[in-house]
């Protein structure tokens, strides 16, 4: 069979097609959707189809049952006519969307599960691919990337971070202001949508972006001064000024040697921080943050406090924000690359939450495929793999999960 | 309703106007000796704003104060130069921000909120040994400082719950300056015709004057002479233009101008002074930004401005000519300008000196 046929499109697509017949119905329209633009990708297209808009559900479901796309997105944009080319489109507002990626992740699981190769020389690697091959310092690679219950805890980790700085300090409402969506892939998706949004320019958006990253964040704004001020810890307070305590807290609290070399710190600074590491945690947690400065310098805190922010920054993608016409998975709908469901989430179903369990869409089968190579998997509760050049039959679930990723075809 | 006072003090406010809509005055009402001192004041708004880039304000006498202010914007509209509506919407809004620092909170929460439609909150808390009287919805507070790039503008170093930013009274004047910034903006930018009688027109014209002698200075006042202003790109020169008339830059308007001009052979020192003297950037933070981007700092490459493409998709490419359809960069446009420039030089000089020599 042909090199190209790794993935079997044509059997993916027919899966669709069958599992649109009776799935189209549960696929939910967006809110306000005759203001939405929707776009669709094709198996084996290359470009997308957009421009599109429906009047009503009936007519999106109409859509998915008879062209059964391999991806189904909709805008975060509102438009007056969502139909017209995007001069013409009339930009009405836009919801606030955040993208959390595992793939923009450093984890350790992606070590054993993602893999490399040059496209140039043929040198291998694990993990992400290096910006240069290090063999022959071309820039061309065939990345082979999975997925497995650890990148997704990462990444629900990262998005429930984001709920609570979006719901403490941006004051939005978990039920109804905000929503969450499992990506069908490696990711959540969170929606804002209210008013007070709606008519955000990117400039702002970029400003919310830095704000939940802790871009550009200085320590001096929030309490910690050299000046003598009166007023009590921040561990209690509100926003990053109780963000940054926290989070300095945790850091001091678990930096090792190793640690602080690793941030530059002078041998001095170093060893002042472990002579007082306690009463610098005691401070946090009962003095005024300008305490600080009896154990450190200036330039020390802010080493410390550019890498502990981190911990209680949420990991979100900037682009995707600032997009103010980004297109965004439609829920329930199927995401090509995995077969998997995208998902709403109700926020207090979050923790509990498993899109290895619950986002599969193709319960009940098997398929025999040939697999060129995959790492273990994991899947509605069942781990498979790894395989190697092997026929196998699987349940078509895995099946389909495999093929999305181009790591077999199907035997026929 | 409003008070003639404080309808004098600021008399962009929706009630103001519609205290000076009652009186019905007509352009022929103007040409009236009694309106003199209304005539001479608005005359002196504009002049003002072209000279100094802030308006005063004469409380003293009410009336002629508060009448002053639509005539001086209908002389601006007339005028109908970009240039002159921003810078005079900027002092104007200065002239207000002024008077509003010496107000009690509650006026200032009032305008806030009827005038702009904040949500806004009077609050009083104490942090670090500052005050903060209000608290505004960041949604209110984004839309008027995402612009400003002074670190403690920046919403992740200010103190945010529930939705709300703390704000001390003079940071909150501040914002409300830029709201009031931009409608005094909308007032003068709509075009429109108006067959002024002669004695207003003598104004104007005098006006235009004042705007012809000084427009050079004020958009070149720091510039050296290695920057050849006659060979900015559109591009630049619009972003240019804009700066020195208050107009708020965005990031990439702001990188292409700066990239430009440290490439094309400004002094640091002359550009600084430049974005000081026409924003209220801190000139520290803006010396050190200005310095990063030309290499002395961080990454310590020197940045070089966006392509044509780059600029055009962020919307900074404005009125391309006919050198833009043949270069794909503003430096290009730059170097082949002035070598036309300098070519059209010689050629007159060419032509002048044969007909001296016959
Ligand atoms: S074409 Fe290039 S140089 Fe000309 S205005 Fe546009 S961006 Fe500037
Ligand atoms: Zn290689
Ligand atoms: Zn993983």
């Amino acid at each position: 069979m042909a090199e190209q046929d790794w993935g079997s499109e044509g059997y993916i697509a027919d899966n669709f097609r069958a599992f649109y017949a009776s799935g189209a119905s549960r696929v939910e329209p967006p809110t306000e959707m005759r203001q939405r633009e929707f776009g669709f990708l094709s198996f084996g297209g290359r470009s997308m189809f957009r421009h599109i808009g429906f009047e009503d559900t009936q007519q999106l479901r109409g859509y998915m049952r008879e062209y059964a796309p391999a991806h189904t997105y909709f805008s975060a944009a509102y438009y007056e006519d969502p139909r017209a080319n995007m001069e013409y489109k009339g930009w009405l507002g836009a919801d606030l969307v955040f993208d959390i990626d595992a793939d923009h992740f450093d984890l350790p699981c992606q070590k054993v599960h993602d893999r490399w190769t040059c496209s140039n020389c043929g040198e291998e690697g694990m993990g992400h691919a290096p910006d240069l091959c290090p063999s022959c310092q071309k820039a061309k690679f065939v990345e082979e990337n999975w997925l497995c219950s650890e990148c997704l805890t990462a990444a629900k980790y990262e998005a429930q971070k984001l709920l609570d700085i979006l719901i403490q300090d941006f004051g939005y409402e978990g039920t109804g202001d905000l929503s969450v969506n499992f990506s069908g892939n490696r990711g959540y998706h969170v929606h804002v949508r209210n008013p007070t949004v709606k008519g955000l320019d990117q400039l702002s958006r970029r400003e919310i972006v830095d704000y939940i990253l802790a871009i550009g964040i200085e320590p001096e704004y929030h309490g910690f001064v050299s000046r003598a001020v009166g007023g009590g810890s921040s561990m209690s307070s509100d926003g990053w000024r109780m963000r940054t305590a926290r989070a300095l807290y945790d850091f001091i609290g678990e930096l090792t040697p190793e640690g602080m070399r690793e941030l530059k710190l002078a041998k001095a600074a170093r060893e002042r921080l472990e002579e007082n590491r306690d009463a610098i945690l005691e401070t946090l947690v009962e003095r005024h943050p300008s305490g600080i400065f009896r154990y450190m310098t200036k330039n020390t805190l802010e080493r410390l406090m550019a890498a502990a922010v981190k911990g209680q920054a949420s990991s979100i993608d900037t682009v995707v924000t600032t997009d103010i016409r980004r297109l965004i998975r439609l829920p329930n709908t199927l995401h090509g690359k995995t077969g998997w469901l995208t998902q709403n989430v109700p926020i207090i179903e979050l923790p509990d939450y498993d899109p290895l369990m619950e986002s599969i869409a193709f319960k009940g089968g098997t398929e025999s495929i040939h697999i060129r190579r995959t790492p273990i998997i994991e899947l509605g509760g069942e781990v498979y793999g790894p395989f190697e050049d092997e026929t196998v039959e699987l349940p078509l679930a895995v099946a389909m999960f495999i093929l999305g990723r181009k790591a077999g075809r199907v035997v026929r | 309703m409003i008070s003639e006072r404080e309808a004098a003090k600021y008399p962009f406010l929706r009630d103001a106007v519609s205290l000076v809509d009652v009186l019905d005055i007509t352009l022929d009402d103007l040409v009236d000796p009694s309106y003199r001192k209304v005539l001479d004041r608005a005359e002196g708004r504009v002049s003002q704003a072209i000279l100094k880039g802030e308006t005063d304000s004469r409380l003293e006498d009410p009336p002629t104060e508060l009448l002053s202010y639509p005539v001086a914007n209908m002389f601006v509209t007339v005028l109908g130069e970009d240039f002159l509506s921003r810078r005079y919407a900027l002092s104007e809004a200065l002239r207000a921000e002024e008077i509003l620092r010496e107000e009690g909170e509650a006026r200032v929460a009032k305008m806030a909120r009827t005038e702009f439609e904040w949500t806004l909150n009077l609050v009083s808390e104490s942090l670090d040994g500052r005050i903060y009287n209000f608290e505004l919805h960041f949604s209110n507070y984004l839309r008027n400082a995402a612009v400003f790039r002074e670190p403690k503008w920046k919403l992740v170093n200010r103190m945010m719950k529930d939705g709300y930013v703390l704000l001390t009274q003079p940071e909150a004047t501040r914002l409300l300056k830029e709201e009031i910034q931009r409608k005094i903006l909308s007032f003068v930018s709509v075009p429109a015709k108006i067959n002024l009688p002669e004695p207003l027109r003598e104004r104007t014209n005098r006006l235009a004057k004042v705007l012809s002698e000084n427009r050079a200075s004020i958009t070149g006042e720091d510039l050296p002479s290695e920057v050849v202003m006659e060979a900015l790109p559109p591009c630049i020169s619009t972003a240019f233009e804009g700066l020195v008339s208050g107009k708020r830059l965005g990031h990439m308007e702001r990188f292409a101008l700066t990239s430009f001009l440290i490439n094309a052979g400004m002094e640091i020192d002359d550009i600084v002074k430049v974005f000081v003297s026409v924003t209220d950037f801190d000139e520290e933070f803006t010396r050190y930004q200005i310095e990063h981007i030309a290499g002395l700092r961080g990454s310590r490459t020197r940045y070089t401005p966006p392509t044509c493409s780059t600029l055009r998709t962020h919307g900074v490419c404005v009125n391309p000519d006919r050198i833009c359809g043949r270069i794909k960069h503003p430096l290009s446009y730059y170097r082949r300008k002035i070598w036309m420039l300098q070519r059209q030089e010689e050629e007159r000089q060419g032509d002048v000196n044969p007909q001296i020599s016959e």
